[in-house]
């Protein structure tokens, strides 16, 4: 739990944590960091702009590294990133073993310093940048492998997914020269064995690439053997580009793999993957005033009295109702949440429709068979999705996502896979899974009862509503909130005199709707509103007659007698009087009291008044 | 509306005919008990401002105001109304028992009446009523009911009757019409009612009838029907608070708007507070965290000698409190602004963010505002489309995208505003397909079996009269974590030395499978079992868990378990932040060692003894590079033993090895070791 906080930054203070943890569950054993190189050509090739101005598709792959990096930065920093040209007339290398491979960025996590370097390397400046620093020469991909290979092995770290990303537009990099593509294939092999994926990015070349003569060898075999591993169009725009690197670039983890039961027995693997996660704004870490390094800080627990540290079978816990204290154990605090093991457990099929919009409490997660767990998983689940979706249905299950976490019930929706023209997934084949409300998450709502527009009202708000029309897109929308912390920081790590501005995309471009809706608001408004109405105008009548009738009318006082405070106490009943009435009593009784809280005054009189 | 409660007070017969019971049957006194129990058990763990009074009739003693000359006898009050806690519950567990008197029920109901008027004066209630748990067979006078109705109607007081039988038993074996609610063979309708029980009856009835007339017969319920419907525990109702705003479109148009949470994931509003084990107090523990900076001293550094600073990737970024406010994201405050509208089916439902949804209406008592937001509404909803929004509860929360959909319902309409994803929230992953794949694709009578499974197992069904049938509302669940919650600490309250109580029966079941469906399934699961062979696979050595590594005993409680894990956690959290190590690996044991002792994730002993286990391991390879291996571990022994001042252990390690030198033919080796350090 916790290293999937720390993945997604956002291992704040106990509580949250906790709640995050049970939102996005799951633990998984899987140590270590990933690494991410690439790999790009630096041939004269690539710096050949496209027509209409288009970028070469070296500005695109520099373009795409910089946004790779900074998202790195945002959402998983501690994964280690490498930049290395092959190609170039420069040669930089570690041992220098190498001619014509420049590493530009060593296998590191990305900061501030980085980004800025890859920027120098964007546009027209960027071209002469490279040309002047690496400039284009022979290639020898073998070579810029072994030189991968070493980066790698370079690394003290534990790497728990190690990933390089070919960028060219060369399907026959060294020309027939087979004695090189012998060796590169060699070198690929090697780097695949000690578990390197290799992708190629391939990008647009005049005359199509051909990935079969030279790079399917090279690259690593796609996934369970579908068809999708290897792209065979090239890539030919920034977005395509952008996103066949984002849908690689991060690893799929799971949250939590957990047995589909579906009864009598049957039990198929499956894995929650979390697709949509809130992210935050990271927490801050505690630095030393005089050095500026982290320090580490510890939490002890220890005897308010006797000072002695507390060891866990020393404290308990405890919740008060009913004016009782309640204790239990710390173990047995943890043993109520637990009802059964983490599992999914198939309760029937409901159509569609009884899936309602308002029935949300959680982000969804993805699940997906796992194959690898448990065989023929992802046959059944394949015809359970291609069942579902025909009929229409979802799956409902009650779903225990970790150990010691309470069932919740989920609706499991199916989804098709769905490629678009270049063949990239967008959505993958899986099912949705829902999380469902119980009975204390709704909350009773009195709706009031109102009138309701006519026709032409409703026709007039049409137009309206066709004008603002626009194409939503899941994602679209980048938080200000979290952009404006990073270029703060950005600003403080590189010196900048100021950060760069965010534009705040989810405000609305007023200007721009006001032009568009042009008279129609104004037709609207004559509609619904009668003349004089002012809907920013705030209701402030009812607060000043309270005002200038509140002050000066207060309650009248009330006194209570001897006798009734002394029924009172027989019965036990004076916790019901109010402080006022009690001090009254206090008053009259010729009682001082210091306190102000009903239970000193109560004290105060029990004693006077004696039983 | 803050501080809206009701006054109730539970008048229970505790007398003589009470504890009658028929075999295997358990008596009205035991069952009336239990009602009581559980509906004060209730309301103690719901902790509403509602009070609650208890009036006992048909005891031995008499102790009420309205005590004299020989009137309103053997009627006690036990306890004046007060919220009610545990001292209440433990009263009714042990002290309330059946005694040997009678009481008219009547004069206890008066009782009641009178004791509602002198403790309610003052204070504010919203309502008042008196729950009436009896047989009935005691002989009631009917002289002055007409005066007690006529009260009950003036001080507007809500009168329910508990009894051990159905009111409407008539009804019941005639046409049935009832026999849903009432549930089949309550205790007494076989063997019939005494005459005094058949005139008491009636005189409920009456009463009943006369208070209200359509729904008055409504408030008497049975014993086992209460019992059933009170065994839940409160859910956790919250005020909906209102979220006042104004919905604007562009800069010219906007709508007054109320906006109310209606679905979120509750919480339970009660945190688990940490005491000392011996004096249960609170205050004895104090929990405090100090920094220390990573050096080997671990020394210690005030707070104010510390600043904040944020991760930039690998950089770290000193950023005061100060500077942040100042330079972070600023917005207006409160808004409810449309960017635009878009087809329903470009919002993807599993892309729904957050934990709530939020119901919008237009501001109160404004029909203008309602009219507008009507016209928006309908439009919407006849165009399927959705207003996508910038939404911010107020200037210090952190704005939200987010899609209000129209909702049209017949008696209400509404916006359902629910927020959407940012881009840095989606993580788009790439799956291998599973239709373009030979080896997944499934059969045909694999895809039939699946077909009847489903055909087998759906939850809704259309009954004979057209209507449809929900068999499984998780909606009108309560959330069982609540339900556990409260039981166990029930039982703690009551039983502190005791150790808690197994799951309750029907809370289990309510989570099950609905019998029917079982049934059903049956034959087709089997099919289903045959067509799609499943086979778990081996397991490659996984990676230990920590657990593992320390040697933890599997059979201990899940509890502990469960800590095993979180603990493992913490490894991996450490892990990634600093590439460190839970035990002397065989790649670097001298670095790794030196972590361990540096961590103290280890006691110094079982790092000692891991690493020896490590130099051992490389000594028998009888290579130059392993030796080499070894002596740096042997170094690294030295040095931390040194430093921590326990060389004991060292010691007696290398003298061991040393004797063992000649046997193992290690002679180079131990040249070697010579010669690099000096000893």
């Amino acid at each position: 739990m916790a290293e999937w906080n720390a993945y997604y930054r956002n291992d704040g203070d106990d509580e949250e944590e906790q709640e995050e943890g049970e939102q996005s569950g799951g633990s998984y054993k899987i140590t270590g960091r990933d690494s991410l190189v690439f790999l790009v050509d630096a041939s004269k090739e690539m710096f050949i702009k496209g027509e209409d101005g288009q970028p070469s598709n070296f500005d695109m792959t520099m373009q795409v590294v910089r946004s790779v990096y900074s998202s790195k930065i945002i959402s998983s920093h501690r994964d280690l990133v490498a930049l290395v040209f092959y190609g170039t007339e420069e040669s930089k290398n570690p041992r220098n073993s190498f001619k014509h491979v420049y590493v530009y960025h060593d296998l590191d996590e990305p900061g501030a310093k980085r980004v800025q370097e890859v920027d120098a390397l964007r546009g027209d400046e960027g071209a002469k940048l490279a040309a002047k620093t690496m400039g284009s020469g022979e290639t020898s991909l073998g070579d810029a492998l072994w030189c991968c290979a070493n980066l790698y092995s370079d690394i003290k770290l534990r790497l728990s997914h190690k990933r390089l990303m070919i960028f060219t537009c060369r399907d026959e990099p060294h020309i027939g020269d087979s004695t090189k593509d012998r060796q590169a294939r060699t070198k690929a092999n090697d780097l695949k064995e000690t578990g390197v994926i290799i992708d190629l990015m391939h990008l647009m070349k005049p005359g199509g690439f051909d990935v079969a003569p030279f790079f399917r060898d090279i690259v690593s075999p796609p996934e369970d053997e579908s068809e999708l591993g290897l792209q065979l169009e090239p890539c030919n725009k920034l977005d395509d580009l952008q996103k066949r690197v984002r849908a690689k670039e991060l690893r799929k983890r799971t949250m939590a793999r957990l047995n589909l039961c579906l009864g009598e027995g049957i039990n198929v693997a499956v894995g929650m993957y979390a697709t949509a996660v809130t992210a935050k704004k990271p927490v801050p870490i505690r630095l030393y005033r005089e050095t500026n390094e982290p320090v580490r800080s510890k939490t002890r627990t220890f005897h308010t009295q006797t000072g002695s540290l507390l060891l866990p079978s020393e404290i308990k816990k405890s919740q008060t109702y009913g004016k009782k204290q309640i204790v239990m154990e710390k173990d047995e605090v943890d043993s109520i949440k637990k009802f059964e093991d983490p599992g999914l457990h198939l309760i029937g099929f409901k159509p569609m429709e009884r899936l309602k919009l308002h029935h949300h409490i959680r982000p969804a997660v993805f699940l997906y068979p796992e194959e690898d767990e448990m065989k023929g998983s992802s046959c059944l689940v394949s015809a359970l999705l291609t069942k579902c979706s025909e009929r229409n249905v979802f799956a409902l299950c009650r779903c225990v996502s970790r150990r010691n976490c309470a069932p919740r019930f989920v609706a499991l929706v199916p989804q098709n896979e769905q490629v678009d023209e270049a063949k990239t997934q967008i959505t993958p084949p899986g099912f949705n899974v829902i999380f469902l409300p119980f009975a204390d998450d709704m909350r009773t709502l009195d709706p009031p009862q109102c009138p309701t527009a006519s026709d032409t009202q409703v026709d007039k708000m049409k137009e309206i509503v066709s004008k603002l029309r626009f194409k939503y897109r899941s994602g679209a929308f980048e938080n200000p909130v979290i952009q404006q912390h990073y270029r703060n920081l950005e600003a403080l790590a590189l010196d900048m005199m100021a950060p760069e501005d965010i534009e705040d995309l989810i405000m609305p471009k007023v200007d721009q709707i006001d032009r568009r809706l042009g008279p129609l608001s104004d037709e609207f408004k004559d509609m619904v509103y009668p003349p004089g109405y002012n809907p920013d105008g705030k209701p402030a009548a009812k607060r000043k007659t309270a005002e200038n009738g509140g002050g000066a009318e207060k309650k009248p006082k009330i006194e209570v007698g001897v006798d009734e405070l002394k029924a009172h106490m027989q019965n036990g009943t004076i916790g019901k009087l109010t402080v006022p009435v009690l001090k009254e009593a206090c008053k009259q009784l010729g009682i001082r009291t210091t306190g102000t809280k009903k239970q000193e005054l109560i004290d105060a009189l029990t004693a006077q008044l004696g039983s | 509306m803050a501080g809206s409660r009701s006054a109730l007070v539970l008048c229970m017969d505790v007398g003589l005919s009470m504890s009658n019971n028929a075999p295997g049957e358990e008596s009205a006194y035991e069952q009336a008990k239990k009602v009581m129990q559980k509906f004060v058990q209730r309301q103690v763990f719901a902790e509403t401002k509602d009070e609650l009074a208890l009036v006992l009739f048909g005891t031995d003693s008499t102790n009420n105001r309205l005590d004299q000359d020989g009137q309103y006898q053997n009627i006690t009050v036990h306890r004046h109304l007060m919220i009610p806690d545990f001292e209440l519950l433990e009263e009714i567990e042990n002290q309330i028992q059946p005694e040997n008197s009678q009481a008219d029920w009547l004069d206890a109901l008066v009782v009641c009446m009178d004791l509602i008027k002198t403790e309610t004066k003052d204070k504010k209630y919203d309502r008042f009523i008196i729950a009436l748990l009896t047989d009935l067979s005691t002989q009631a006078s009917s002289e002055h009911l007409d005066v007690i109705i006529e009260n009950l109607k003036q001080t507007d007081i809500t009168l329910q009757f508990f009894l051990p039988f159905p009111a409407e038993e008539d009804e019941d074996e005639n046409g049935g019409r009832d026999a849903d609610r009432r549930g089949p063979g309550h205790p007494g309708t076989g063997k019939g009612l005494t005459s005094e029980q058949r005139d008491g009856l009636d005189m409920v009835k009456h009463v009943m009838l006369t208070l209200d007339e359509d729904e008055g017969l409504g408030e008497i319920y049975t014993f086992r029907n209460a019992i059933e419907q009170l065994r839940m525990f409160k859910r956790i109702e919250k005020r909906p608070t209102a979220w006042p705003c104004q919905l604007t479109i562009g800069s010219c148009l906007s709508i007054r708007i109320i906006g109310y949470k209606a679905v979120t994931d509750e919480k339970m509003k009660k945190m688990w507070v940490t005491v000392d084990a011996q004096s249960n107090q609170r205050e004895d523990v104090k929990r405090e965290t100090v920094y220390c900076l990573d050096d080997d001293n671990e020394t210690e550094v005030q707070m104010d000698d510390t600043i904040q600073g944020f991760r930039y990737g690998s950089d770290i970024v000193p950023f005061s409190k100060v500077d942040q406010d100042q330079m972070k994201y600023r917005h207006d405050g409160k808004c409810f602004a449309v960017l635009g509208f878009t087809k329903q089916s470009l919002v993807q439902r599993h892309h729904f963010m957050g934990n709530q949804v939020m119901k919008i209406f237009p501001a109160k008592d404004d029909e203008h505002a309602a009219v507008a937001l009507s016209s928006l509404i309908r439009a919407l909803d006849e165009l399927e489309m959705v207003a996508i929004v910038r939404y911010a509860y107020n200037k210090v929360s952190n704005p939200q995208v987010g899609a209000a959909f129209p909702c049209v319902k017949q008696n209400y309409e509404c916006l359902m505003y629910v927020q959407l994803p940012f881009m840095e929230d989606l993580r788009l992953f790439t799956f291998p397909s599973l239709e373009n794949n030979k080896k997944f694709t499934p059969s045909e009578s694999q895809l039939s079996a699946v077909d009847s499974l489903i055909d087998s197992m759906m939850l809704v069904e259309e009954e004979e009269d057209g209507e449809k049938k929900d068999l499984f509302k998780v909606h009108q669940i309560p959330n069982p974590a609540f339900q556990r919650h409260f039981q166990c600490l029930h039982h703690r309250a009551l039983n502190p030395d005791t150790p808690l109580p197994a799951m309750e029966p029907w809370l289990k079941a309510a989570l099950e499978r609905p019998e029917v469906i079982s049934e059903r399934c049956k034959a087709p699961l089997g099919d289903v079992k045959k067509q799609f062979p499943l086979t778990e696979v081996e397991k490659k050595k996984q990676l230990k868990t920590s657990a593992q590594i320390f040697g933890k005993d599997s059979e201990e409680p899940d509890a502990k378990k469960a800590k095993g894990d979180e603990e493992e956690g913490e490894y991996n959290l450490a892990d990634i932040a600093e590439g460190s190590v839970t035990s002397v690996g065989s790649v670097d044991p001298a670095r790794d060692f030196r972590t361990l002792i540096k961590q103290k994730t280890l006691p110094f002993g079982e790092a000692c003894q891991q690493l020896t286990h490590r130099i051992e391991q490389l000594l028998s390879n009888k290579n130059t590079h392993y030796y080499m291996k070894s002596i740096t571990c042997i170094q690294a022994f030295r040095e931390q033993s040194i430093k921590l001042e326990n060389a004991d252990l060292y010691n007696s390690y290398l003298q061991s090895l040393k004797r063992s030198i000649p046997n193992r033919g290690l002679g180079v080796f131990w040249d070697l070791l010579v010669q690099v350090s000096c000893f």
